[in-house]
């Protein structure tokens, strides 16, 4: 009894231990040099520019809209040409349709689920197996 | 049959018709129905319509659209091109407001400058364009622009087309004075769509200042 008692108390210090060592691990010396260093490391030009520059790229807007530009040839009084018609009235048909019958759905398996589970235990029961 | 077997069918029967519901009321959403093909026009469109044509203006964006005759004031938002190529349109909110397409000319400027606006927005009812339709050649249209002028412009034609029809030169082609073009849907509905477009056709009037 006692050798579990104790094996229980040892096995949740370790797992302690090794939740805490992450955290720990971070402020580990409290001396004032380290931040002085990391600030060093930081400073130098290059490290900002590269980052910058692959951060920076504009295209993720631009791309979309000379992808999109389906007549970017000949710039006429209308710049870009739209493609199709457009789409410039949302009929009456209730938008909710859609997360309603999703809803109704889920409740809906949900209680299959549920009658066949019981349906299930109770015919074993009945058999008796 | 005990009382418990008898109750959990009936959960079980009452579900398959509440999936057998769901599936129902989902369906319009994901099956629209097919357009039909053909070009239904109301009115015509004459080149030269009313005026003597005014002074061309500078690059400025619109900001304001009145239509006194179909009681329309709307601010003017931009708008784009969505990423299949098709024109963006104004967001479908409960204040709906028309949009102007920004690779267009600005009103007043030479060439065609196209605004949009719904005729219907869903759930929040009619659009700003909900009577597009029912102008007429010689209704005035002002549109205020960025740098405090307006542009007054008049109808010339109201054309309905079909929408797989859409007369892309005639609206979005070059032409040698500044018009309008008011794009809206109409026709009949179908699924959740509308059939048709509506599109205005005007001239520049006179500008101030």
């Amino acid at each position: 009894m006692r050798r579990t008692v104790f094996s229980a108390l040892a096995l949740t210090c370790t797992a302690l231990l090794a939740s805490a060592a992450p955290a720990l691990a971070d402020s580990s010396t409290p001396s004032p040099v380290p931040t002085r260093v990391a600030e060093d490391a930081a400073s130098p030009v290059p490290s900002t520019g590269p980052a910058d520059e692959a951060a920076s790229p504009v295209p993720s807007t631009r791309p979309a809209d000379d992808a999109a530009s389906p007549v970017p040839a000949e710039r006429g009084q209308v710049a870009v040409r739209p493609s199709g018609a457009p789409d410039t009235g949302v009929a009456d048909t209730s938008s909710g349709t859609a997360t309603g019958g999703l809803v109704g759905g889920g409740a809906a398996a949900l209680l299959l689920a549920g009658g066949a589970a019981t349906f299930v235990v109770r015919r074993r029961r009945t058999h008796g197996v | 049959m005990t009382p418990l077997s008898r109750r959990a069918f009936g959960t079980a029967a009452l579900a398959s018709v509440l999936v057998g519901c769901g599936g129902a009321a989902s369906e319009p959403a994901s099956a629209p129905a097919r357009r039909t093909r053909g070009t239904r026009q109301t009115g015509d469109r004459s080149a030269d319509a009313t005026a003597n044509p005014a002074r061309a203006l500078g690059r400025s964006a619109p900001v304001r659209l009145r239509i006194p005759a179909i009681d329309v004031d709307t601010p003017v938002i931009r708008l784009g091109l969505e990423r299949d190529g098709t024109v963006e349109v104004p967001p479908i909110t409960a204040h709906d407001r028309a949009g102007w397409y920004r690779h267009s000319p600005t009103p007043g400027e030479v060439g065609p400058s196209v605004v949009l606006g719904h005729v219907h927005v869903g759930e929040f009812g009619d659009g700003v364009f909900r009577d597009l339709v029912r102008l007429r050649k010689g209704d005035a249209i002002e549109a205020r622009r960025q740098d405090g002028s307006t542009a007054r412009f008049t109808v010339d034609s109201v054309r309905t087309v079909a929408k797989a029809d859409f007369p892309a030169d005639d609206v979005y082609g070059d032409v040698d004075r500044p018009e309008l073009r008011l794009i809206t849907c109409g026709g009949p509905k179908e699924g959740q769509e509308y059939r048709d477009n509506v599109i205005v056709f005007a001239v520049l009037g006179s500008t101030s200042p």
